[in-house]
C-alpha cells in the first residue's frame, strides 16, 4: 500500500499503473506505432524533398477526385444505415450498374459525335440513364431482398446483402462479359483549368463539384422537406415514427431510391475519370466508401462527404508521405493498407466519426 | 338475424379474378427466371452438358423444370383439392412463362443485341427455339410451357405414392447424367461393375437405354420403399423403448460415418480431394462457429488466421530459401512439430486481432475485422514483407507429412488426417459449447452489457473466442499448406472468409452438423460441378438470398437456434403441427442440448 | 453422459489406419499386352477414344487465355483428322482457375481417370507448380502451354516435375532479351520497373531488372501496384521524380491500361516510353486504353510469318474460320504445338495388338516426348532434359490503332523489332 502511495507522489500526473490492463497496453502501442509511422514518414519524406509543390498539389487534386467518388457512394451508405441500420454491402455494385448503363449510351454518343458537339446534353443523357438504372436496381433489391428483414436484427440482413452483392456482380458479368469496357475520352474533358497556378483537368473539377452539389441537394432534402424530416424521424426511432403516422415503408423506399441515385452519379463520375468499367469495379470502392461514411460519422450527410474527401486525400498522399519516408519498397502496393488502417483506427478510437453520433459502441 | 347464404356467383367471380392475377404473377416470375438464365449465359452453359446423350441436355432440363415449377407453384397453393379447376390456371401460368421466353426469342430475331448482351448470339437463338427459327419456336415455347405447367400441377396433386417414385426416378437420371464422369471413374474396378458401366454409359455420358434402366430401378425402388417397407419399419421403430431408439439412431449415424470414411477409398483420389477441401472448410467453419455462432462476434477477417497457419507451417518446414531453416539456426521441422506451432501462432494472432476491436460491435465489427483481414492479405503479398514471406512468389516446396516411412501424399491420406483433426476439433468445440465458457459466450452474444453486469469478464471471454476460433483456422491452414505443397498469397482473399461465414449460416449457425451440411452444399457441390465454375458465385449469391428469406435458421439448425429465431420472428411453437410434435418428441442430442 | 453422437476417438484412428493401409501406392513395372513399362501401361480397347486431358484457366478474368489455348488444341485435333493411331480423340478439359488449389484439383481429377494418356496445359505457373507433380505421380506426362516460371524447368527442379515439359519459353529468356532491348535498342540507362503483385509480373520484372543491371544500367526502383488499382497518378508522379529513361511494366491488361492512360497526364513522363510484355497481347488492352494505346510497345515472342513456322498463317485462318474471331490471347500457337508434340509422341510409342486394342507405356511416352524435334507453328520444338521445349525468339510489337476491332497480331500491333 505504501509503495502505491510512494509511486503516486513521484508521478502525481499518471493514473495508477494497476489500472492498466494488457489491452490498454496493446492499444496504446497501436496508437504510438501509427503516430511513429505517420510522423517519421512525413519527416523523412520532407527531408528527402523528392516532391515539389506541383506534385503535392497533384496528389491533393487526385485525392479530392477519388474522394468525391467515395463521398457520393458514402452518402448512400450513410442514409441507408441511418434509416435501416443495415450496411448495404451491395451499394458499391449498384454504383457499378449505373456506370455500366451509362457506358452504352456514352459510347453511342461518342460514336455519333454528340459527346463532343453538345457536351451538356450528352452528359445529362448519360447521367439520366445511369441514375435511372441504379435507382431501379436499388429499389428492386430493397423490395426483394431487404424488406423481410426490416424487423430482424442479427446476421441475416448482412448475409443477404453479401448475397445481393455477388448476385449483381455475376449478373452483370454474365450478361455483359468479363472484359473491360472503356468510357469515351472527349477532348473537352481533358482541358485544364488553372487553379492556384497549377493545371487541373476539367473532368476532375467537375467530379468534385458534382459531389458538393449532390451533398447540398441531399442536405436540403433531409433538413428542409417533409420526407427528409420523416427520414430523420425513422432513423431516430422507427417505432415512434410509425406511431406518429409516418409510413415507414415509404420512407425506406425513398431512402433507397435516393441512395441509388447517388450511386448512379458516382458511377458516371468514376467512369469518366478512370474510364474502365467492368463487373467487379464496385466492390473495393464500396468498402472504402463505407469506411469513409464511418469516418465522417454514420448518419450525417456532411460527415459522409468530409469522410470521403479525407479518405481520398489520405489514400493519395499517404504512400508518398508516410511510407516513402520510412523507406518501404514499393509503397503504392500498400495503399489499401493505409485506407483499412484508417478505418480500423476510426472504429477503435473514434467510432462516432468526425461528425456523427456514437453508433458503433451502442447496441448496433 | 339470419345469415344470408353467400352468393356463389359473386364469390366465384372474385375468386376467378384473383386466381387469374395470381397465375399471371406466377407465370411472370417463372418466365423472368427463364429469361434471366438465358441472358446471363447460364442456359448455353447448361446446354453444353448432356444428361441423356442425344436426348436431353441440362439446359433442356432446366427449362422443363421451370415449366413444371410454374405448375407446381400454382397447384401448391391448393386452392382446390381436385386437379381440374387448377388445370386452366396452370396452363395459363405456363403459357405466360413460355411467352416471356418467346418474346426474348423474337427480340433476338429482330434486333441484334449482341453488342450489349454478349450471350444473345444466333447460336443461342437456335437452342432456344429448338432449331425451328423464331416465330415457330415462339409458339412451341408457349405451348410447351403451358403443357409442362399443367403436367407440373398434375404431378404436385398426384398422391404421394405416385409422385415420390416419379420424382426419385427423374432425380436419379439427372444425378447419373450430370455426374457421369465421376461415377464412371468410380466404376472402374472389377469385370462385373465394368460391364454394368458399359451397359449404362457411353463415352460421352448416360445413354438412353441406361437412363431408362436407371429410371425403372429408382422408381421401382422408391415404390417398394413407400408402399411396402416404410410402414413396417416405422412401426417397429416406434415400438422400441427410448433407450433402444437412441441406440438405433446412434447405430444409423455410425454406419453413415463409416460409409463416409471409407467412401474416398472406393471413389478415388478426386473424390478424396473434394472431401479434403470440404473437411478443411468444416474445420474453419467450426472455428468461425465459435466466434459468430456462440460468441456473436462477426469476424470477416477469418482468412488472416488461415493464412497465419499456412505461412507458419511453410516457414518452418519448407525446403526453400524463404524457410526459417535457411537463414537462422532453427532446424527444418517435421510437419508434426510444425503444426502445433502453427496453431499457437494463429492463436496469438487471433488474440492480437481481437484486442483492438474489443469495443466494436455489430456490423461495424464485421467491417473492422474485414479491414484487418485485408491488411494481412496486403502485407503477405507485398514487396515489403517479401524477404520474409516470399512476396508474390509465395513459398514453395513444402514437404508432405510423413508417418514413419510413409508419406501422406495422396489426397485421400490427407483427407484422413483432416478427418482426424476435425474429429478432435469437433470434440473440443462440442465440449466448449457446453462449458462455462460457452455459456459465457452465449451470454455475451445475447447482450454484452447485461453479461458484463453479471460479472463476465468481457475482455477475457472475447479474446478467448478470437483465439480459439483462430486455432481451428490455423490448423486448417497448416493442412492446406501441405496439401498444395506451395502457398501463394493470392490464396488468402476475403472471399474465403465470406465462404466460411456463408456456409455456417446456410448450414445453421451454432450447430456442428449444420457446418458439415453447409460445407458440403457450398464447397463440395461447386467443386463437383466445376464446369459451371463461372456461375459459382451467382449460385452463391442466389443461395444466400434465398436461404435467408426462406430458412434463416439454416439447413440443419441447432434446436436452440430454431427456437430463438421463431421467438424473434414473433411466434411461439413452430406452426406446422407435425413439426411441433416431432420437435417435442425427438430427444435432443448432446450436441443440441440447450445450454442450461 | 450416456450416448454421444460422436464415436470414440479410437474408432477414428483405427479406421484411418485401416484406410491408409488400403490406399494403393505406386505400382512397379507393369506388362500389358505387348508393352512393358516401368511406370504403367494404358490400355485402349478397340474403338474406344484416346483420352487427352487438359487443364487451363477457363473462367474468371483470365479466361481468354485458357479458351484461346483450348481452341488451339482443338484445331490441332481437327488437323490431325480427329483420330490418333486408329482411335478417336477425346479431350477432357478441366478448369484450374489460374491458382494452385484449382491446379491441384484439376490435376487430381485428370489423374483419377486411368484412361488419361497425356495432359496438356496449364496456362498459369501456380497451377502447374501444384498440378504437375500430381500428374507425374500417376505417371501422366504434362506438356504445358503457357506457364513461363523459370523454376519449373530449372536444373534443380524436384523429381516430381520429371513428367513436366512445356512448349513455351521461360521467363529467364524473356527477361534477358527484354533487358537487352531496353538497354541496347532504346539506349536506356535508368529504368523503373512496375509489377502488379502477381507471381508472373514480379518474376519477370525481377529477372529483367537483374539482367539490366548486368548490362550496366541502373534500376532506380521497383514499384508495385495492385491489379485492381485504378488511380495510378501517385505512383506515376513518384516515378516522374526519379526521371527514368524507360518504365518497364510487364503487368496485365486492367492496370496496364490505366498506366497508359494516366502516364500522359503526368508532367515529366510525356517522353518516357512505357514497355509492357506478353500479358497484354489481347484485344482487351485496346478496348481498355483506346487512343492511349497508340505507340505503346510490348515485348512478345516473335510470331511473324518469317520467324514462325510456315504453318502459322494457315493456323490463324483455321482459327478464324472455326471460331468467328481472331485469336483472343497470345499462346494459341504454343497450345497447337503441344498437341502436335503429344500426337507425335503417342504415335511413336503406341503398339496395337491383333484385336485392335492399343497399348501405351507411360514412361516410354515421356521419354519419347523428350526426344522428338519438329518445326511447330510457334517455332522449332525440341526439349532439353529439363523439359524446356521451346526457345524465346524475342520481338517487340507496337500498337497502331485505338479501335479494338482492328486488333490483329502482326498489324495492330505490328512488329517493330528486330
Amino acid at each position: 500500500m505504501s509503495e502505491v502511495g510512494a509511486r503516486r507522489t513521484w508521478f502525481p500526473k499518471l493514473p495508477s499503473l494497476s489500472r492498466f490492463t494488457f489491452v490498454d497496453v496493446v492499444l496504446w502501442g497501436l496508437r504510438i506505432g501509427v503516430v511513429i509511422v505517420v510522423v517519421g514518414g512525413t519527416v523523412g519524406t520532407l527531408i528527402k524533398g523528392r516532391y515539389g509543390a506541383a506534385q503535392w498539389f497533384d496528389f491533393l487534386v487526385f485525392g479530392l477526385t477519388i474522394g468525391s467518388v467515395y463521398a457520393l457512394v458514402a452518402l448512400g451508405y450513410t442514409m441507408v444505415y441511418g434509416v435501416l441500420r443495415l450496411i448495404n454491402f451491395a451499394h458499391g455494385d449498384i454504383m457499378m450498374t449505373g456506370a455500366f448503363a451509362g457506358y452504352f449510351l456514352a459510347s453511342h454518343f461518342a460514336q455519333t459525335g454528340l459527346l463532343d458537339h453538345s457536351p451538356v446534353l450528352a452528359m445529362l443523357g448519360i447521367l439520366t440513364v445511369a441514375v435511372a438504372t441504379s435507382t431501379i436496381i436499388a429499389l428492386l433489391t430493397e423490395r426483394l431482398a431487404y424488406r423481410p428483414f426490416r424487423q430482424v436484427r442479427g446476421l441475416a440482413p448482412l448475409i443477404c446483402a453479401i448475397g445481393v452483392s455477388f448476385f449483381l456482380e455475376q449478373t452483370f458479368r454474365g450478361s455483359f462479359g468479363s472484359g473491360i469496357r472503356a468510357y469515351p475520352d472527349p477532348r473537352w474533358q481533358k482541358e485544364t483549368i488553372a487553379i492556384f497556378g497549377f493545371g487541373v483537368p476539367l473532368v476532375e473539377v467537375l467530379v468534385v463539384i458534382a459531389a458538393l452539389i449532390s451533398m447540398a441537394i441531399l442536405y436540403l432534402i433531409v433538413q428542409r422537406t417533409r420526407m427528409g424530416m420523416a427520414m430523420r424521424a425513422v432513423s431516430e426511432d422507427a417505432d415512434a415514427a410509425a406511431l406518429m403516422g409516418i409510413d415507414v415503408n415509404k420512407v425506406v423506399v425513398f431512402t433507397f431510391g435516393l441512395g441509388g441515385a447517388m450511386a448512379g452519379i458516382a458511377g458516371v463520375c468514376y467512369a469518366f475519370v478512370f474510364k474502365q468499367v467492368y463487373f467487379f469495379m464496385g466492390f473495393t470502392p464500396g468498402i472504402k466508401a463505407f469506411g469513409a461514411a464511418v469516418l465522417g460519422g454514420i448518419g450525417s450527410v456532411p460527415g459522409a462527404v468530409l469522410g470521403g474527401l479525407f479518405l481520398g486525400i489520405v489514400e493519395s498522399i499517404g504512400p508518398a508521405l508516410f511510407l516513402d519516408g520510412i523507406g518501404i519498397p514499393a509503397p503504392y502496393q500498400l495503399r489499401d493498407l493505409i485506407a483499412f488502417t484508417l478505418l480500423i483506427m476510426v472504429l477503435i478510437f473514434r467510432p462516432y466519426g468526425i461528425m456523427g453520433e456514437r453508433m458503433a459502441k451502442k447496441r448496433a | 338475424m339470419s345469415h344470408a347464404p353467400p352468393r356463389p356467383a359473386a364469390r366465384s367471380r372474385l375468386q376467378e379474378r384473383s386466381a387469374l392475377r395470381r397465375s399471371l404473377r406466377i407465370g411472370l416470375i417463372f418466365g423472368a427466371v427463364a429469361v434471366y438464365i438465358t441472358v446471363v449465359g447460364l442456359l448455353p452453359s447448361l446446354d453444353a452438358r448432356w444428361i441423356v446423350v442425344g436426348v436431353v441436355s441440362l439446359g433442356d432440363a432446366a427449362l422443363i423444370a421451370i415449366g413444371l415449377g410454374a405448375g407446381a407453384a400454382i397447384a401448391g397453393r391448393r386452392w382446390s383439392p381436385d386437379f381440374w379447376p387448377l388445370a386452366l390456371p396452370s396452363f395459363f401460368a405456363g403459357s405466360v412463362a413460355g411467352g416471356l421466353l418467346a418474346l426474348l426469342a423474337l427480340a433476338m430475331r429482330v434486333f441484334d443485341l449482341r453488342p450489349i448482351f454478349i450471350t444473345l448470339s444466333p447460336a443461342l437463338l437456335k437452342v432456344l427455339t429448338f432449331g425451328l427459327g423464331a416465330p415457330v419456336g415462339a409458339v412451341v415455347l408457349i405451348l410447351g410451357g403451358a403443357l409442362l405447367a399443367t403436367l407440373g400441377g398434375a404431378l404436385t396433386l398426384a398422391p404421394t405414392g405416385i409422385r415420390t417414385p416419379v420424382l426419385v426416378g427423374l432425380a436419379s437420371i439427372v444425378v447419373f447424367g450430370v455426374f457421369q464422369e465421376l461415377i464412371q471413374i468410380m466404376m472402374q474396378y472389377g469385370k462385373f461393375i465394368g460391364a454394368l458401366r458399359d451397359a449404362i454409359f457411353t463415352w460421352e455420358g448416360l445413354s438412353p437405354q441406361g437412363a431408362a434402366a436407371i429410371f425403372v430401378l429408382a422408381c421401382g425402388g422408391a415404390l417398394v420403399w413407400t408402399r411396402v417397407l416404410r410402414g413396417p419399419v416405422r412401426d417397429r421403430f416406434a415400438g422400441l423403448t427410448a433407450v433402444q431408439q437412441n441406440r438405433a439412431r446412434a447405430a444409423r449415424i455410425a454406419v453413415f460415418v463409416l460409409l463416409l470414411v471409407l467412401f474416398p477409398v472406393v471413389a478415388g483420389s478426386y473424390i478424396g480431394q473434394v472431401m479434403l477441401l470440404v473437411g478443411l472448410y468444416i474445420l474453419m467453419g467450426m472455428g468461425l462457429n465459435l466466434e459468430v455462432g456462440l460468441a456473436g462476434l462477426l469476424d470477416l477477417g477469418f482468412v488472416a488466421f488461415f493464412a497465419v497457419g499456412a505461412y507458419a507451417t511453410a516457414l518452418l518446414t519448407a525446403d526453400s530459401p524463404h524457410a526459417l531453416a535457411s537463414y537462422t539456426a532453427l532446424p527444418s521441422l517435421s510437419y508434426w512439430a510444425a503444426m502445433p506451432i502453427a496453431v499457437i501462432a494463429s492463436v496469438i494472432v487471433g488474440v492480437l486481432f481481437g484486442i483492438p476491436v474489443l469495443g466494436v460491435r455489430g456490423d461495424y465489427l464485421a467491417v473492422a475485422t474485414m479491414g484487418l483481414g485485408e491488411i494481412v492479405r496486403v502485407i503477405v503479398q507485398s514487396d515489403m514483407a517479401a524477404p520474409l514471406l516470399g512476396g508474390a512468389q509465395g513459398i514453395l516446396q513444402i514437404p508432405k507429412p510423413r508417418i514413419g516411412g510413409f508419406e501422406l501424399a495422396d489426397p485421400v491420406d490427407l483427407f484422413y488426417l483432416t478427418l482426424a483433426a476435425s474429429a478432435v476439433a469437433a470434440y473440443f468445440a462440442w465440449r466448449l459449447e457446453n462449458s462455462r465458457l460457452g455459456r459465457a459466450w452465449m451470454a455475451v452474444r445475447d447482450d454484452e452489457d447485461v453479461a458484463q453486469a453479471l460479472g463476465i469478464n468481457l475482455v477475457k471471454v472475447k479474446l478467448l473466442a478470437y483465439g480459439l476460433g483462430a486455432a481451428f483456422a490455423g490448423l486448417a491452414g497448416s493442412i492446406f499448406a501441405v496439401m498444395l505443397t506451395s502457398i501463394y498469397p493470392s490464396s488468402f482473399q476475403l472471399l474465403i472468409s465470406i465462404n466460411v461465414l456463408a456456409l455456417i449460416i446456410v448450414g445453421g449457425m451454432g450447430s456442428l452438423p449444420g457446418v458439415m451440411v453447409g460445407a458440403v452444399a457450398l464447397v463440395g457441390l461447386p467443386e463437383l460441378l466445376r464446369e459451371f465454375g463461372e456461375f459459382r458465385f451467382l449460385f452463391y449469391g442466389a443461395a444466400l438470398i434465398i436461404m435467408m428469406r426462406i430458412k434463416p435458421e439454416g439447413l440443419w439448425p441447432s434446436a436452440t437456434r430454431r427456437r430463438e429465431l421463431r421467438a424473434a420472428a414473433g411466434g411461439g411453437a413452430p406452426d406446422d403441427p407435425e413439426e411441433a410434435a416431432a420437435f417435442a418428441a425427438e430427444p435432443l442430442s448432446a450436441a443440441q442440448r440447450p445450454a442450461q | 453422459m450416456e450416448h454421444s453422437n460422436c464415436l470414440p476417438i479410437s474408432t477414428y484412428v483405427a479406421l484411418a489406419a485401416v484406410a491408409l493401409a488400403a490406399v494403393p501406392t505406386a505400382s512397379a513395372a507393369e506388362t500389358k499386352g505387348p508393352v512393358t513399362d516401368d511406370i504403367g501401361v494404358i490400355v485402349i480397347s478397340k474403338g474406344a477414344p484416346i483420352q487427352l486431358g487438359a487443364y487451363w484457366v477457363m473462367s474468371g478474368a483470365d479466361s481468354a487465355l485458357g479458351i484461346d489455348e483450348k481452341r488451339g488444341v482443338e484445331i490441332a485435333i481437327k488437323d490431325h483428322g480427329d483420330t490418333l493411331a486408329g482411335h478417336p480423340i477425346k479431350l477432357n478439359v478441366e478448369d484450374d482457375l489460374c491458382n494452385a488449389e484449382g491446379g491441384q484439383t484439376a490435376a487430381t481429377k485428370l489423374a483419377a481417370n486411368p484412361n488419361t494418356t497425356i495432359v496438356l496445359g496449364p496456362a498459369c505457373s501456380s497451377a502447374a507448380t501444384a498440378g504437375a507433380p500430381i500428374l507425374w505421380k500417376a505417371g501422366i506426362t504434362d506438356i504445358a502451354t503457357a506457364t513461363t516460371a523459370p523454376a519449373l524447368t530449372a536444373a534443380d527442379r524436384k523429381p516430381g516435375y520429371d513428367g513436366y515439359m512445356r512448349t513455351v519459353y521461360s521467363d529467364i529468356d524473356q527477361g534477358r532479351s527484354d533487358a537487352k532491348y531496353v538497354h541496347d535498342v532504346l539506349k536506356a540507362q535508368k529504368i523503373v520497373t512496375i509489377h502488379d503483385g502477381s507471381a508472373y509480373a514480379q518474376q519477370l520484372a525481377t529477372v529483367m531488372g537483374d539482367n539490366f543491371k548486368k548490362l550496366g544500367g541502373t534500376v532506380l526502383s521497383q514499384e508495385a501496384v495492385a491489379p485492381t488499382d485504378v488511380d495510378m497518378h501517385p505512383v506515376l508522379t513518384r516515378i516522374a521524380t526519379e526521371k527514368p529513361d524507360v518504365i518497364y511494366a510487364p503487368i496485365f491488361v486492367a492496370a496496364g491500361a490505366q498506366l497508359l492512360r494516366q502516364a500522359k497526364d503526368i508532367p515529366g513522363l510525356e517522353k518516357v516510353p512505357l514497355i509492357g510484355s506478353s500479358g497484354q497481347m489481347a484485344p482487351d488492352l485496346v478496348e481498355a486504353a483506346r487512343e492511349a494505346v497508340v505507340g505503346y510497345r510490348i515485348t512478345y515472342p516473335d510470331v511473324s510469318p518469317d520467324a514462325m513456322g510456315a504453318g502459322y498463317p494457315k493456323f490463324v485462318d483455321a482459327y478464324k474460320a472455326a471460331y468467328g474471331e481472331a485469336p483472343i490471347s497470345g499462346y494459341h500457337a504454343n497450345a497447337y504445338d503441344a498437341a502436335e508434340l503429344a500426337f507425335k509422341a503417342i504415335e511413336k510409342v503406341v503398339k496395337t495388338d491383333a484385336s485392335g486394342a492399343s497399348y501405351i507405356g507411360r514412361k516410354a511416352l515421356r521419354d519419347a516426348v523428350l526426344t522428338i524435334k519438329f518445326e511447330g507453328v510457334s517455332g522449332p520444338i525440341g526439349c532439353d532434359q529439363y523439359g524446356q521445349c521451346a526457345q524465346f525468339k524475342p520481338a517487340v510489337y507496337e500498337f497502331t490503332n485505338g479501335d479494338p476491332k482492328t486488333f490483329k497480331i502482326g498489324e495492330n500491333p505490328k512488329k517493330v523489332w528486330p
